[in-house]
C-alpha cells in the first residue's frame, strides 16, 4: 500500500480535528519543557489511575508505550530492539518494552544520559522516576524494574485489582479492593511529593479528577450514539480522538469542550443519518489497536460498506458512574478507575453470562451496536492485549452467531501485518457474515 | 532392593500414574480440588479435608484444543494445562481454585471456568507488590476463599483447623528442606530427577500422606548406596516450573542438578508459615513474600526514592548467595519457558546477579515440549564443556 495514494471514503468528523490538533500540540509543549528541563515521568498507561495525581502535581509525563509506536512508525526502533536483544531480552517480549530497553541502553550506556540524537519528536530524556502499573499484564511493571539495569531511577509500581466475576459479588469486595487502591494512591502521593519537593493541591487534585471524570463521561456518551443505524462515527475518528480521554493529554477544560463539540457533530449526524462512510453494508467491532502504520487500509474496507463502529473494550471510556457524594479526590479516581475494570459485571450478571466475563464487553458491544462481524487484530508481540481474542471469537460465534475475522499484525514490528493479505480474505468473510445474518435471524436475534 | 510401596519407589509409582490416589480417594468420598500454581493457599483446602490436586500439563501431548481459547504466543505451561484440562483429563475433579500469580494464570482461568463444569471454582485475586496495604488486601482475598469453601463444603473453616493444616504443610516444607540438604554432599545422595518425582508426588496426595512419603523418602535417601554418579558439574536451575522428568534428565545425563529454583522444586518450600493471630495474616505473608517467583515485584527499601542497582539485584535475588556457597554450585541454568514474560525480564538482572558470584551461567529458552529436548540438551552440553 506504501506509495499509493490514499482514497479517503470515511466521512471523518470536522470536530476530530480541532482534538487531535491540541493533543498534538500539548504533546510539543511538553516537549519543549521537558528540553528546558522540567522533571519528567516516564509512565504507563494506567487507566486513570496514576496519571492525574501527576496531572495535578504539574509533572511531565512521556509514556514509552506510546514512544514505541513513534519509533515504530519513523524506522528507529529496530536498532532499539537489536540493542535490548544484545542486551539479553528475549525478543519475544512485548515489542514497546525491547523498544524502550534498548533505547534506555544507548542512552545511558553510550551517551552518558544525553538522548539519543537520532530519536524522533525530542525523545524520552532520563526520568525523575517511573511508574509502571500491574493493569493488563505483568510486562508493564517488569519492564519498568528492568530498566534499572541502566539507570538509577525509582520505580513506583501502581497496583490494579483484577477480581474474578462472581467473586466480585461477595459481599464487601468492591469495598475491599476501594481500600487498597485509596491506601496504595496516599502512599503515592507521598512518594511524588518525595520525589518533586513539593506538596500536592488537593483543591487542584479535585478539580483534576472531575474533569477527567466529566471528560470521559462525554466522550462515553459520543460512543453511545454510535449505536445508530448508519453509524456517524467511523474507528479512526475515536483512535484520533482517544489519548485526550485515556492518557488525559492535553488540558482537561479544553479537552471537555472539544468532546463537548465532538458529541454536537455526532448527535447531529445521527438526526440526519449521516453515514460515517458512503453505503453501510456491515457493522464491525474492531478488537485491539489498529496497525497505525496501514490506516489507509480502513478506506479501502470502507470502500467495501464496511463500517467500524465499536473497538476494544480496553480503549473506552469506563461507563459513567456517579461520584458527586465521594469527598475524597483519592477514593473518587479510585471509583473511576475501578470501574473501567469492573463496568460491565453487574450487567454480565443481569445476563447470566458472568463465566464469560473475558468476553462479556464484546458480546454486548456486538449486540448493542448489532454488529455483522469482529475484526480482530491480534498483536505478536502484546500477548496480554491479544490473548483473549481466540476465546472473544469462540464466544461471539457460540452466543451471537457473529463470525470473526483474525488478522495478526504487531504493536512495533510493522512487517507483521500484511493488508493486502487481509483485503483478500474480505470477500469470503462478507460471505460469512451474510450467512450468520441468516443464522441470527432464524434464531430470533434483532440483527 | 527397594520396597515398590515405600519411599523413592513409591514416588515415582505416584509421579508416573498421579491419578491412580486421588482417584482412590475420590471413592472412598474425598472431594478434590485441582489447583494449577504453587500460590494456592493449599492449607485452607487441607484444613476442610479437601484434597488439593496440582493440575499439569503434558509435554508429550500435542495442543489442540487450547486453541480455541489461547493463542499460540502464549505461555505453554497453562496452554497444555488448558488442554488438558479441555480433553477431560481432569473431569475426576470436584473443584477448580485459581490465581492471579501472573497474567496467562489469570487469563486462562477466566476461559478455565467458562468451558468447564466443577461444581466449585474459586478466583484468587493477588497484588503485585509486598507492601502494607497489599498484605491487607491479599488477606481479605483470602478470607472470600475461605467463605466460598465454607459454602461449599458447608464446614465451618476454624482457626485450630487451619492452624492444624498449616502445621501439617510446614512440616512438609521442613521435610523438603531437608531432602535438599541430601544434595549438598558430592556426589548427591538424590538426583534432580529423583526430586522431581518426590515434589509431583506430594502434588498428588493430602498433605499427611505426602509427609509419610518425604519421611520415607529421606530415610531411604540417608541409608542408600545406590546414589547417583558424581558428574562433571554442580548445578543450580533457575525456571518457572520444572515437573517433569524427561525435563531434568536433559541435564542429569552429564551434570548433577543440587538446586532447582523452580515450582517443580525447593521455591515453594523454602520458608514455612509464621503462626499469626489470625492464621490468615500468616498465610498471606508466606505466599506474598517468601516465594520466590519473579511476578512478584521487589525493592531494597518499599517506597524508595533513590535506587542503587546492586541493593534491588540482592533484594531481589540475594537469597541464591547462600545456596550458590552451601550446595558448591558451579553453574547455573537459566532455563526459560518461552513467552513467560515475570521471568523473561529477570534474565539480564539475574544474569548480573550471577556474575556478581562468579558462577558461572546460561540463558536457554524452550517451549516445554518433548520435542524442544533435543536442542535443549545441545545448548546444555556445549554449557558444560565451557565450564567443566
Amino acid at each position: 500500500m506504501t506509495g499509493e495514494k490514499e482514497i479517503k471514503t470515511i466521512n471523518r468528523l470536522e470536530s476530530m480535528h480541532p482534538l487531535r490538533a491540541k493533543v498534538n500540540e500539548t504533546y510539543l509543549k511538553s516537549i519543549e519543557a521537558i528540553q528546558a528541563g522540567k522533571p519528567t515521568v516516564w509512565a504507563m498507561l494506567n487507566f486513570y489511575y496514576g496519571d492525574p495525581i501527576l496531572k495535578a502535581m504539574d509533572i511531565e509525563v512521556v509514556y514509552p508505550e506510546n514512544y514505541g509506536a513513534i519509533a515504530a512508525a519513523t524506522g528507529v526502533a529496530q536498532q532499539y530492539l537489536e540493542r535490548a536483544e544484545a542486551d539479553g531480552f528475549p525478543s519475544h517480549l512485548c515489542g514497546y518494552s525491547l523498544n524502550t530497553l534498548g533505547y534506555t541502553s544507548r542512552m545511558m550506556k553510550e551517551l552518558n544520559g544525553q538522548i539519543p540524537p537520532e530519536a524522533p519528536f525530542g525523545g524520552m530524556p532520563k526520568p525523575l522516576f517511573l511508574m509502571s502499573s500491574a493493569a493488563i499484564c505483568d510486562a508493564r511493571y517488569k519492564w519498568f524494574q528492568a530498566l534499572g539495569r541502566y539507570m538509577d531511577v525509582p520505580v513506583w509500581a501502581l497496583e490494579a485489582p483484577t477480581p474474578g466475576t462472581k467473586e466480585f459479588f461477595i459481599e464487601g469486595y468492591y469495598d475491599r479492593m476501594v481500600d487498597l487502591e485509596v491506601k496504595h494512591l496516599r502512599d503515592f502521593v507521598a512518594f511524588v511529593e518525595g520525589m518533586v519537593g513539593k506538596k500536592m493541591d488537593w483543591d487542584k487534585l479535585d478539580e483534576t479528577t472531575n474533569l477527567m471524570i466529566e471528560v470521559n463521561r462525554v466522550w462515553y456518551e459520543v460512543n453511545e450514539l454510535r449505536k445508530a443505524k448508519p453509524c456517524p462515527m467511523h474507528s479512526r475518528d475515536f483512535w484520533s480522538a482517544m489519548p485526550a480521554a485515556l492518557f488525559l493529554a492535553g488540558e482537561l477544560e479544553d479537552s471537555l469542550k472539544l468532546y463537548q463539540d465532538m458529541y454536537k457533530e455526532v448527535k447531529d449526524r445521527v438526526d440526519s443519518h449521516v453515514n460515517a462512510i458512503p453505503e453501510e453494508k456491515y457493522r464491525l467491532v474492531f478488537a485491539e489497536l489498529p496497525p497505525w502504520h496501514s490506516l489507509g487500509f480502513f478506506n479501502k474496507l470502507a470502500e467495501r460498506g464496511w463500517n467500524f463502529v465499536v473497538e476494544s473494550f480496553g480503549y473506552r471510556p469506563p461507563i459513567p458512574i456517579d461520584l458527586s457524594k465521594v469527598s475524597d479526590p483519592l477514593e473518587r479516581i479510585t471509583r473511576f478507575n475501578l470501574q473501567f475494570y469492573v463496568g460491565y459485571y453487574e450487567d454480565a450478571r443481569k445476563q447470566n453470562m458472568l463465566g464469560n466475563a473475558l468476553a462479556y464487553p464484546y458480546l454486548k458491544y456486538a449486540r448493542e451496536w448489532k454488529c455483522d462481524g469482529a475484526f480482530l487484530h491480534p498483536l505478536i508481540s502484546c500477548r496480554s492485549a491479544s490473548t483473549h481474542l481466540p476465546y472473544v471469537a469462540d464466544m461471539l460465534m457460540e452466543e451471537l452467531k457473529v463470525p470473526s475475522l483474525s488478522i495478526e499484525g504487531d504493536i512495533v514490528d510493522l512487517r507483521l501485518f500484511n493488508p493486502e493479505d487481509a483485503l483478500a480474505k474480505a470477500e469470503p468473510f462478507e460471505e460469512a457474515m451474510e450467512h450468520y445474518r441468516k443464522v441470527r435471524k432464524q434464531e430470533g436475534f434483532d440483527w | 532392593m527397594s520396597d515398590k510401596n515405600k519411599g523413592l519407589s513409591k514416588a515415582q509409582e505416584i509421579y508416573l500414574n498421579r491419578l491412580q490416589r486421588v482417584k482412590e480417594l475420590k471413592a472412598a468420598g474425598k472431594k478434590i480440588i485441582g489447583y494449577p500454581c504453587v500460590y494456592v493457599p493449599l492449607e485452607m483446602l487441607t484444613a476442610l479435608d479437601l484434597v488439593p490436586y496440582r493440575t499439569c500439563g503434558d509435554i508429550k501431548e500435542p495442543i489442540t484444543e487450547s486453541d480455541r481459547a489461547l493463542p499460540s504466543s502464549f505461555c505453554p505451561i497453562m496452554r497444555t494445562c488448558l488442554d488438558c484440562a479441555l480433553k477431560g483429563k481432569n473431569d475426576f475433579l470436584d473443584g477448580m481454585v485459581t490465581i492471579h500469580s501472573c497474567d496467562p494464570q489469570e487469563k486462562t482461568a477466566r476461559a478455565w471456568e467458562s468451558y468447564t463444569n466443577y461444581p466449585y471454582f474459586h478466583f484468587i485475586d493477588m497484588p503485585i507488590t509486598v507492601r502494607p496495604e497489599a498484605l491487607e488486601y491479599f488477606k481479605s482475598q483470602l478470607n472470600d476463599f475461605k467463605k466460598t469453601l465454607e459454602a461449599y463444603t458447608g464446614k465451618k473453616l476454624s482457626t485450630d483447623k487451619l492452624e492444624a493444616a498449616i502445621k501439617s504443610h510446614n512440616q512438609q516444607r521442613a521435610l523438603l528442606r531437608e531432602l535438599y540438604e541430601l544434595t549438598k554432599p558430592s556426589p548427591p545422595l538424590i538426583s534432580g530427577t529423583e526430586i522431581v518425582q518426590v515434589v509431583k508426588a506430594l502434588m498428588s496426595l493430602p498433605a499427611a500422606e505426602g509427609n509419610e512419603l518425604l519421611t520415607e523418602v529421606i530415610s531411604e535417601v540417608k541409608s542408600r548406596t545406590d546414589g547417583p554418579e558424581e558428574k562433571s558439574a554442580r548445578l543450580f536451575i533457575w525456571t518457572s516450573i520444572l515437573d517433569d522428568t524427561e525435563i531434568m534428565k536433559v541435564f542429569e545425563a552429564k551434570a548433577n542438578v543440587v538446586m532447582d529454583e523452580s515450582c517443580g522444586g525447593m521455591r515453594a518450600w523454602r520458608a514455612g508459615v509464621k503462626f499469626t493471630a489470625d492464621p490468615l495474616e500468616g498465610l498471606a505473608d508466606y505466599y506474598i513474600n517468601e516465594i520466590t517467583c519473579a511476578r512478584t515485584f521487589r525493592q531494597a527499601t518499599l517506597g524508595e526514592t533513590r535506587k542503587d542497582y546492586a541493593r534491588d539485584l540482592q533484594s531481589r535475588f540475594g537469597y541464591l548467595r547462600s545456596i550458590v556457597k552451601e550446595w558448591k554450585i558451579n553453574g547455573a541454568i537459566i532455563l526459560l519457558v518461552r513467552y513467560c514474560d515475570p521471568f523473561a525480564f529477570e534474565i539480564p538482572s539475574l544474569k548480573d546477579y550471577l556474575d556478581s558470584l562468579r558462577v558461572p551461567n546460561i540463558y536457554i529458552e524452550y517451549d516445554y515440549t518433548i520435542g524442544a529436548l533435543a536442542p535443549l540438551r545441545t545448548r546444555v552440553e556445549a554449557f558444560l564443556e565451557t565450564i567443566s
